[in-house]
């Protein structure tokens, strides 16, 4: 099998999920723990409005699909604060604007819808050197900025009123890891399309949550087990003739069922 | 050079300093208490002593003291608390500004917390808050209220449902943005850039109350209070250990802090703000839901904060019972402004 990886595009396919997989869960874990799972689903009507208006337009849709989201993500924080209301709720707003939107490009400029929905799916096998470097450079990003902020995302995570008394910056550190996270998921969509996002971005940090018990636990656990998904999922794919993405996604399910039913057991 | 205070153990001198005013007194406060040498044995010679100094000997626990120069009012002290006392030479005051503050009929504590101040002997930092409005929308919640609170003093403020103590608080951690008024910690104006940097100096307790169960362990919640300073991880590591021994959490330093109960949640949350170095601690209804051990676990360490750190304290309470206990001034919020009940 490991024959497989001598193909330029299959072993950059394979270091680009492992990369993911390994450094993308810790913003799963940011999403989760703040609150903000209903921004996914903002990003991926985003990334339908930035394919119509790449394809209205004839631009590259990567690109353009990761400007308006994070354009869309900088009107929610704005928003939010404004209104004093909660980021989630906005969200949904954004959301359905943003598909409203998405149907006024397609109409007025006459593009295939189906050409844009093709962008709500993802293959590692597409990705070229370019963008490799580029995933890298934000697989550092998440890392990094995780290392250098990691007190202040603690006690921004603990709960914001405390972090501020401590004296954090935690409007800033907010502000940093929601487009940190809009970033992620963007460019995760490349990989494994926006419907199956969850399986890369939440589902590690998720099976962390039910059984580590500090948040360093968590952050640690969510990066190995999404590694450890990564690395099944793409020689499971490869052995069972089924797409990478779905390969992940089903590892990382019944990893959490086990999980999840083995600690009622334990109980 | 001459010594002004010399304590003996029989004939031997355990102690003596050539401090000035009430200092020699406070190191040998620090002195007993490091060594932990029991006082009833040993007899002590001081130069001069007023009231305020016969006070904090009386404090200690001395029962054998010899002054050389001593007032009227520091022998009634004495006398009134059963030292055996002599003087070389007896006068009707001594001119000192704390000859003068003293009463002579005041709790010894009082007395103790009063010069401790003085002496700046606390870690606490005044609050002052002047002509401080505040509204949500149409209504007026605080109405040109004044408050100062000194270094090291304690305070409670209550008050119904709805009056604006927990926006009060809230002001004061600069939460909430002060439209009209002032509100200086310490040095530091709320809302400047200077603040900003050093905000820390405040701490603050919630009511506890289950927001998340994100998994977070006492330790980790103890070291937030480092979050924004600058500590290598060996200082980090020795400051939260301290810290939690100080409030008697270091044995649940690993668990996870959604299993404890209320009152080592409190434990951990004091001992965050302890190793925070908060100058001033703002408490906000931190009984609401605590059993009666666990109040009373509060009440201890609360007098145990107010007997060694000193921070400055407010808290905000409605159960009247538990600040009874207290002999703290109690404010009531009322209409907009604060008046001094008790």
């Amino acid at each position: 099998m490991l024959e497989l990886l001598t193909y330029p595009p299959v072993l950059r396919g394979f270091v680009v999920l492992m990369l993911s997989g390994i450094t993308f869960p810790i913003t799963g874990v940011y999403l989760l723990r703040m609150n903000l799972l209903p921004l996914r689903f903002m990003l991926m009507h985003g990334a339908l409005l930035g394919g119509a208006i790449a394809l209205a337009f004839q631009i590259n849709p990567f690109w353009t699909t990761m400007a308006v989201n994070l354009i869309l993500v900088w009107f929610m924080i704005r928003a939010a604060r404004g209104l004093k209301a909660d980021a989630g709720f906005i969200s949904i707003f954004i959301m359905v604007a943003a598909i409203g939107l998405a149907f006024v490009f397609i109409s007025l400029f006459d593009v295939q819808a189906k050409d844009t929905m093709g962008l709500l799916w993802g293959s590692i096998f597409t990705i070229d050197n370019k963008l490799a470097v580029g995933f890298a450079a934000i697989a550092l990003l998440i890392v990094g900025f995780h290392f250098f902020r990691y007190r202040q995302l603690k006690a921004v995570f603990f709960d914001p009123v405390i972090a501020h008394s401590s004296g954090v910056n935690e409007k800033a550190i907010y502000n940093v890891v929601v487009l940190l996270t809009a970033l992620t998921v963007a460019v995760a969509m490349k990989i494994i399309g926006a419907l199956l996002i969850d399986a890369v971005i939440i589902l590690p940090a998720l099976i962390a949550t039910l059984h580590a018990k500090s948040f360093k636990g968590v952050v640690a656990w969510a990066s190995i087990w999404g590694g450890l998904f990564a690395f099944a999922g793409f020689f499971v794919s490869y052995w069972a003739r089924i797409p990478a993405s779905s390969a992940i996604a089903l590892i990382a399910t019944f990893v959490f069922i086990g999980i999840y039913f083995g600690k009622k057991i334990k109980k | 050079m001459e010594q002004s205070l010399i304590v003996k153990k029989g004939e031997t001198i355990i102690f003596s300093s050539h401090g000035k005013w009430l200092y020699p007194l406070f190191e040998l406060e620090d002195f007993l208490a490091t060594n932990n040498v029991p006082v009833g044995e040993l007899s002590l010679q001081d130069k001069i002593a007023g009231k305020a100094a016969a006070f904090l000997i009386v404090r200690l626990g001395f029962k054998n003291v010899h002054i050389l120069l001593a007032s009227e009012g520091a022998a009634e002290v004495f006398k009134r608390f059963g030292v055996h006392f002599s003087a070389d030479k007896l006068v009707h005051r001594i001119q000192c500004k704390t000859e003068e503050i003293v009463q002579g009929n005041e709790p010894p504590d009082d007395v103790w917390q009063m010069l401790r101040r003085r002496a700046g002997r606390v870690s606490g930092v005044p609050v002052s808050i002047s002509g401080l409005s505040y509204r949500i929308g149409k209504r007026q919640l605080l109405s040109k209220l004044d408050l100062f609170v000194n270094k090291g003093e304690h305070i409670f403020i209550k008050g119904q449902n709805g009056v604006g103590k927990t926006t009060l608080l809230k002001l004061i951690l600069g939460l909430e943005k002060t439209v009209e008024g002032k509100i200086v910690v310490g040095d530091y104006r709320v809302g400047t850039k200077a603040w900003n940097k050093m905000r820390y100096i405040t701490g603050y307790v919630q009511q506890e109350s289950v927001k998340n169960n994100f998994p977070v362990t006492a330790r980790e919640v103890v070291e937030i209070g480092l979050a924004a300073q600058k500590k290598s991880k060996l200082e980090m590591e020795h400051r939260t250990e301290i810290s939690m021994r100080r409030t008697g959490c270091w044995h649940l330093a690993d668990h996870s802090y959604h299993d404890l109960s209320g009152g080592e949640k409190q434990r951990v949350n004091i001992a965050r703000c302890l190793c925070q170095q908060a100058k001033v601690l703002l408490f906000d209804e931190p009984t609401s839901y605590l059993d009666p051990a666990a109040k009373e676990e509060l009440y201890e360490m609360l007098n145990e904060l107010w007997a060694n750190e000193a921070p400055t304290v407010i808290i905000v309470s409605h159960d009247d019972s538990w600040i009874d206990r207290f002999n703290w001034p109690v404010y009531e919020l009322k209409n907009g402004s604060l008046c001094l009940n008790s």
